[in-house]
């Protein structure tokens, strides 16, 4: 809380940096080929100063909100030149799940000046490891779900260095769509360092530095106001994961929040251990899912920077579910485990619950590989009923419309369709879920992670529960979490979850 | 073309233009309060009151274009006919499944738009069409049973969107054929016929709008068409979304492509302005009280998208390509909880507006810091005649300026800058995100606010030239007046361009240009333009090429990763390339010569007396400025240096220092950088 800047240069600059990374958005979602990218926009991206604080993000997806500076911070012990390119995705090396991969490049003046990096996420359609897709519902440890990569370098004076990538690429599924997506996150990134050097040549490096530090300090007191608008106090929530794919036993989640004044400790002592299967998460998941809960409740339209959660305080001991340590398998905590998190923070303060998961699933056999989430029923506010068939929480993905999927893969969708009075009743309801049927039309594998099958959403100030997710495999019911193989003419169905209602009906 | 008296009418949110164009060149006016509950009553006394300014009988009207917000309108209030939808069994909620993401990241209850249809009308077909064709034939019996069901529902109108129908539309053909038997009353839209595309969320979303707006448009074009009948118009054209215009019957049938029919006209008006002014890329900036639209124009045409969304629904069909933000004259500032200055998103309207309409608004806005910093005068036109109250203006911003620590004129000076840059972002939108470098553009700026804001937005911009055009109170009518007709046919192939039959491409083309023809009732019309959305196969978004329909398969794959190497800087020369979507135009007449570029001197809008200029204290650039202020432009050919405001009737001019207005013999004034000696950004 220091330079004091005047209030409509405070504009311009947020305004320059979240269209410089809009911008890095665009280039990314048209030049990438993966479908997770372009269709579904799993992908976000970022500017950092150098010190690695995130000054400005683009909003596409929350899951990597408090990810992404992990990712920068891996690298700061790094030499940078200009027309470097770094990636990676090792979850306790600043990613968060294996088909995320982060790609960063160092920004500079003319004169050598560093002037922070440029970062961008992206969810590949395959990065490797025992299942097509990299999501495994059943994996036990790391390098089941792919190749893992340590913050390497991999462009260097401006080109890519092709011995690096392809002995990276070599390993995955599709090693010239994983080029092409690189190549488009790095194109992306480029785009970030001219927009960040015209300001620069434009206000001056000082005055692009200092327009960082008063954005983050903005954001900052944006966040704090917001806290302070809730009533002082200790709130608890506790919720469950659904261990399905070990079989043994559901896993405890617990939250102590509390609010003094300005500041919000989040403190989840007391969750269980990590575990053998993959509902996992690295600290910097936990705080992606975290911050999401904080902007839900305090500031919406806060820019998306690290000032935003100065105030925040996350606890998670190491070695828990919330912070989990090596070798410990992630794939289901990015996309699962996340969901939880926030539903923790919401729930602790009164908001009934969305459907709480993504309901992930990979189709595929040596010739494809499809990945898709889905939507289901978001949870009630007090002033207004949950939306249906949408992504609740972490995720904001696109579907893949039915004849883009008919088209391009052996699959035909039997059913899309609103799962009708899934949603909890209320005086506000909450959404309702969604059912999508898909028929194999040669052999193929299947695999699903999926939650909220056995413990429904939760209502909230009498609101009733959201009815819970259901999976047919052949028509045969099947556990949230789970793979197995279809042969032609068969179908796997999924129900996915409604959300709660609020207030009594 | 032989030189015909052409009428165009443009219905806006307050007033109703019209311009007259006579066989000599002539130009002629008239504008009128418009008629919200009959759109038509307010055309009808435009209409005339151009006429009566010409001389001219409506007998004498050759043409008689039209633009409207009718559907815009309904659109956007939710006023639509009881539709039913049928879908092929088992996608019945398509409509309302939408593509799954919600509108806002962090509001978690914002919900998207509500589907049209709601559930107890949406009806499965047992039927069903993959990529490779028939799967399971079409159940008559049953689809019988429903729509006699349906019979006594009172429903107005009938959307059929089936899976696949891009490809194999029998199917919808015949349901179209069982509902013309079972419900003889209601509209019927089929989707392979109103949008052709393959996605089956954006086809079925826009069958449906077309088919919940298309008897509230019949019933309007109707009473439009008896009206001018009995005044002695000939029946009129409707201005489409596409910048040309159509019959209005085919309009009618058509619902879903007019839903931009007045901004299309106004962008068609900006393109000209920017060919006089000799510009081949241009951006138009239209500025208003509530909103801008941003538009771009390559070579005199409007550029054209093949889908867009309003009021948050897509409309998959093609459209001018207009980008809106939600900024104008009538943007509210405010300061937000950390403690910077805000402009927007909400709005003082039309009541109460600015503070300084003296209409009971409190809040400070846009058009109240351009009055305190000098821009705009306090006898603007801007309040429909009313003298501006500069002490409301004073008061709003000053209690501004205490919360934000700053001075009332430095809140000012700020709130134009931030409200300048929301409408770089979105000038930004609308040309970087499309792969467009806005520099070496004109930047054509009209509207209420327009030519205020657009010298400090082209500096921003890096583009050194603006032009305010002629007429701008006009300027859509006039886009309508000199448009020409133009229908479109689109139709998803989605197959590799090296398996197409060698002449695959010229059979599909002449067959969608003979469709567009027929719907214009000119059968030989020739193509105008043939567009291939190509994809490397696999991707998801398709790029826009223009083709001759003798390009081979080679020609297809040289000309898409030419534009893909443009656009994103690189391209894979294996990949294999994928037509994804044939777009055909056929356009007929429109005014090839612009009536404004050598208009006889007799018309309206010449100025009656040159008054003398006077001095005025303005703010640019930290420090207030004698600014020389006339109420018209410069005589041609003599420059006026900025500081300075030019008041015309429809516009008011800022000239800031370091820019040259000259005007032409057309009436247009343009803008030029000239100094060096302002840092780009200080001007505002």
């Amino acid at each position: 809380m220091s330079v004091p800047v005047d209030p409509v240069f405070l504009r311009v600059a947020a305004g320059s940096l979240a269209a410089a990374c809009d911008e890095m958005g665009e280039v990314l979602v048209r030049a990438a080929h993966s479908a997770n990218i372009k269709e579904r926009r799993d992908c976000s991206t970022g500017l950092f100063d150098p010190a690695g604080e995130m000054t400005m993000q683009a909003e596409h997806i929350p899951v990597h909100l408090g990810a992404m500076p992990a990712a920068v911070e891996a690298l700061l012990g790094e030499s940078h030149a200009p027309g470097d390119g770094w990636m990676l995705n090792d979850p306790y090396t600043g990613g968060t799940h294996l088909p995320d991969i982060t790609v960063v490049t160092p920004i500079f003046t003319a004169n050598g000046d560093s002037l922070g990096f440029a970062a961008c996420r992206a969810h590949h359609a395959d990065v490797g490891g025992d299942a097509p897709g990299s999501m495994p519902a059943d994996s036990t440890r790391l390098d089941q779900e792919g190749v893992v990569i340590p913050p390497t370098r991999f462009a260097h004076g401006g080109k890519i260095d092709h011995a690096v990538l392809d002995a990276i690429t070599r390993q995955m599924r599709n090693p010239a769509q994983r080029t092409a997506d690189l190549r488009a996150q790095l194109a992306a990134c480029r785009r970030g360092e001219s927009r960040v050097r015209e300001f620069a040549d434009r206000y001056g490096a000082d005055a692009y530095r200092e327009a960082l530090a008063a954005v983050l300090d903005y954001a900052e007191r944006q966040t704090r106001a917001g806290i302070a608008a809730l009533a002082d106090g200790e709130y608890a929530a506790e919720d469950f994961m659904e261990d399905d794919a070990r079989g043994t036993h559901d896993l405890s989640l617990r939250l102590k929040a509390t609010v003094t004044g300005d500041r919000l400790t989040l403190d989840f002592t007391g969750s269980d251990a990590q575990h053998e299967g993959n509902l996992n998460c690295p600290l910097a998941v936990t705080l992606s899912a975290c911050y999401f809960a904080v902007r839900v409740l305090t500031a919406p339209d806060v820019p998306a920077c690290a000032g935003a959660y100065r105030p925040v305080e996350v606890i998670a001991p190491p070695g828990t579910l919330l912070n989990a340590q090596p070798p410990a398998a992630v794939a289901g905590g990015n996309v699962e485990t996340s969901s939880r998190v926030a539903d923790l923070v919401l729930a602790a303060f009164g908001r009934a619950q969305g459907q709480g998961t993504m309901n992930n699933f990979t189709l595929g056999n040596e010739r494809f590989t499809h990945y898709e989430t889905l939507g289901g029923g978001q949870g009630a506010c007090p002033d207004a009923p949950g939306p249906s068939a949408v992504h609740v929480a972490m995720s904001n993905t696109l579907n893949t419309p039915v004849e883009a999927l008919e088209l391009e893969f052996p699959l035909r969708v039997r059913e899309y369709a609103l799962r009708r009075a899934s949603g909890g009743h209320g005086a506000q309801p909450g959404g309702d879920g969604v059912v999508r049927e898909i028929e194999a039309l040669e052999t193929i594998e299947w695999s699903l992670i999926a939650e909220r099958r056995r413990y429904a959403p939760r209502g909230a100030a009498g609101g009733g529960d959201g009815t819970p997710g259901r999976d047919f495999a052949a028509g045969e019911a099947v556990a949230g979490k789970a793979r197995g193989r279809l042969t032609a003419g068969q179908t796997l169905r999924i129900e996915t979850p409604g959300g709660g209602g609020h207030g009594h009906f | 073309m032989p030189p015909a008296t052409t009428l165009a009418v443009d219905v806006g949110g307050t007033f109703t233009d019209a311009v007259l164009v006579t066989a000599d060149g002539e130009i002629h006016t008239g504008k009128t309060p418009t008629t919200p509950d009959d759109q038509s009553l307010g055309v009808i006394a435009a209409a005339e009151l151009a006429l009566a300014a010409g001389g001219v009988s409506p007998r004498e009207v050759d043409s008689f274009i039209h633009g409207m917000t009718v559907t815009t309108n309904a659109l956007l209030e939710g006023r639509f006919a009881k539709t039913l939808l049928l879908a092929t069994h088992g996608f019945e909620d398509i409509e309302q499944l939408g593509r799954q993401n919600r509108p806002s990241l962090y509001r978690l209850c914002e919900d998207r738009a509500a589907a049209i249809v709601p559930p107890d009308l949406r009806f499965g077909v047992r039927e069903r069409c993959g990529p490779d064709g028939m799967l399971e034939p079409l159940d008559e019996a049953s689809l019988r049973e429903t729509l006699a069901a349906c019979a006594g529902l009172g429903v107005e109108s009938v959307a059929v969107c089936l899976l696949f129908s891009f490809r194999y539309p029998e199917h919808e053909l015949r349901v179209g054929e069982l509902v013309a038997e079972l419900l003889p009353e209601a509209h019927v839209s089929l989707s392979h016929a109103v949008v052709g595309t393959f996605r089956e969320y954006e086809r079925c979303a826009t069958t449906v709008a077309d088919a919940a707006l298309a008897p509230l448009l019949a019933g309007y074009l109707t009473r439009l068409t008896e009206r001018a009948s009995a005044t002695g118009l000939p029946a009129p054209d409707v201005m489409l979304s596409n910048g040309g215009s159509a019959p209005a019957a085919l309009a009618a049938r058509n619902a879903a492509s007019t839903v931009l029919s007045g901004p299309a006209g106004g962008a068609v008006g900006m393109a000209r302005a920017a060919r006089r002014g000799g510009a081949t890329r241009a951006l138009g900036f239209d500025m208003g009280g509530t909103s801008t639209d941003i538009s771009v124009v390559h070579d005199g045409e409007v550029r054209v998208t093949a889908a867009r969304e309003i009021a948050g629904r897509p409309v998959a069909l093609p459209a001018s390509d207009i980008f809106t933000v939600g900024a104008g004259g009538g943007s509210i500032a405010w300061c937000d909880e950390g403690g910077a200055l805000r402009v927007g998103p909400r709005s003082a309207g039309a009541r109460p507006g600015p503070a300084c309409y003296g209409h009971g608004g409190e809040l400070p806005t846009v058009t109240d810091a351009n009055l305190l910093l000098g821009r705009l005068g306090e006898r603007s036109a801007l309040a429909g005649g009313l003298r501006l109250d500069r002490a409301a203006a004073e008061r709003a911003i000053d209690t501004l300026a205490g919360r934000l620590g700053i001075d009332t004129t430095e809140a000012a000076a700020g709130i134009v800058r931030i409200a300048n840059l929301e409408m770089l972002r979105a000038t930004g939108s609308a040309t970087i995100a499309r792969g467009i470098d806005p520099r070496d553009h004109t930047l054509v700026a009209f509207g209420g606010a327009g030519p205020m804001h657009a010298a400090a937005i082209a500096e921003e911009l890096g583009v050194t030239t603006v032009v305010c055009p002629a007429a701008c109170g006009v300027l859509s009518a006039y886009g309508m007046a000199v448009a020409g007709r133009r229908r479109d046919r689109s139709q998803s192939v989605v197959r590799r361009v090296d398996e197409l039959e060698h002449d695959e491409l010229s059979r599909l083309a002449e067959t969608l240009r003979t469709a567009a023809a027929a719907d214009l009732g000119l059968p030989e019309a020739a193509l105008d333009s043939l567009v291939c959305e190509l994809r490397y196969a696999g991707q998801a978004f398709e790029l826009p090429v223009e083709t001759e329909s003798s390009a081979t398969a080679g020609d297809l794959t040289a000309a898409f990763r030419a534009e893909h190497e443009r656009r994103y800087g690189f391209a894979d020369e294996h990949a294999p390339v994928e037509l994804v979507t044939l777009r055909v135009s056929v356009a007929v007449g429109g005014q090839a010569g612009d009536p404004f570029a050598d208009r006889p001197s007799s018309t309206t809008g010449e100025p009656e007396t040159r008054s003398a200029s006077r001095l005025r204290t303005v703010w640019f650039d930290g420090a207030w400025h004698d600014a020389t202020v006339v109420s018209e432009g410069p005589p041609p050919g003599t420059p006026l240096d900025g500081p300075a405001i030019i008041e015309q009737a429809q516009a008011t001019i800022v000239v800031p220092p370091g820019w040259r207005a000259t005007a032409t013999a057309a009436g247009d004034v343009s803008l030029n950088r000239t100094g060096g000696d302002v840092a780009p950004g200080e001007v505002s």
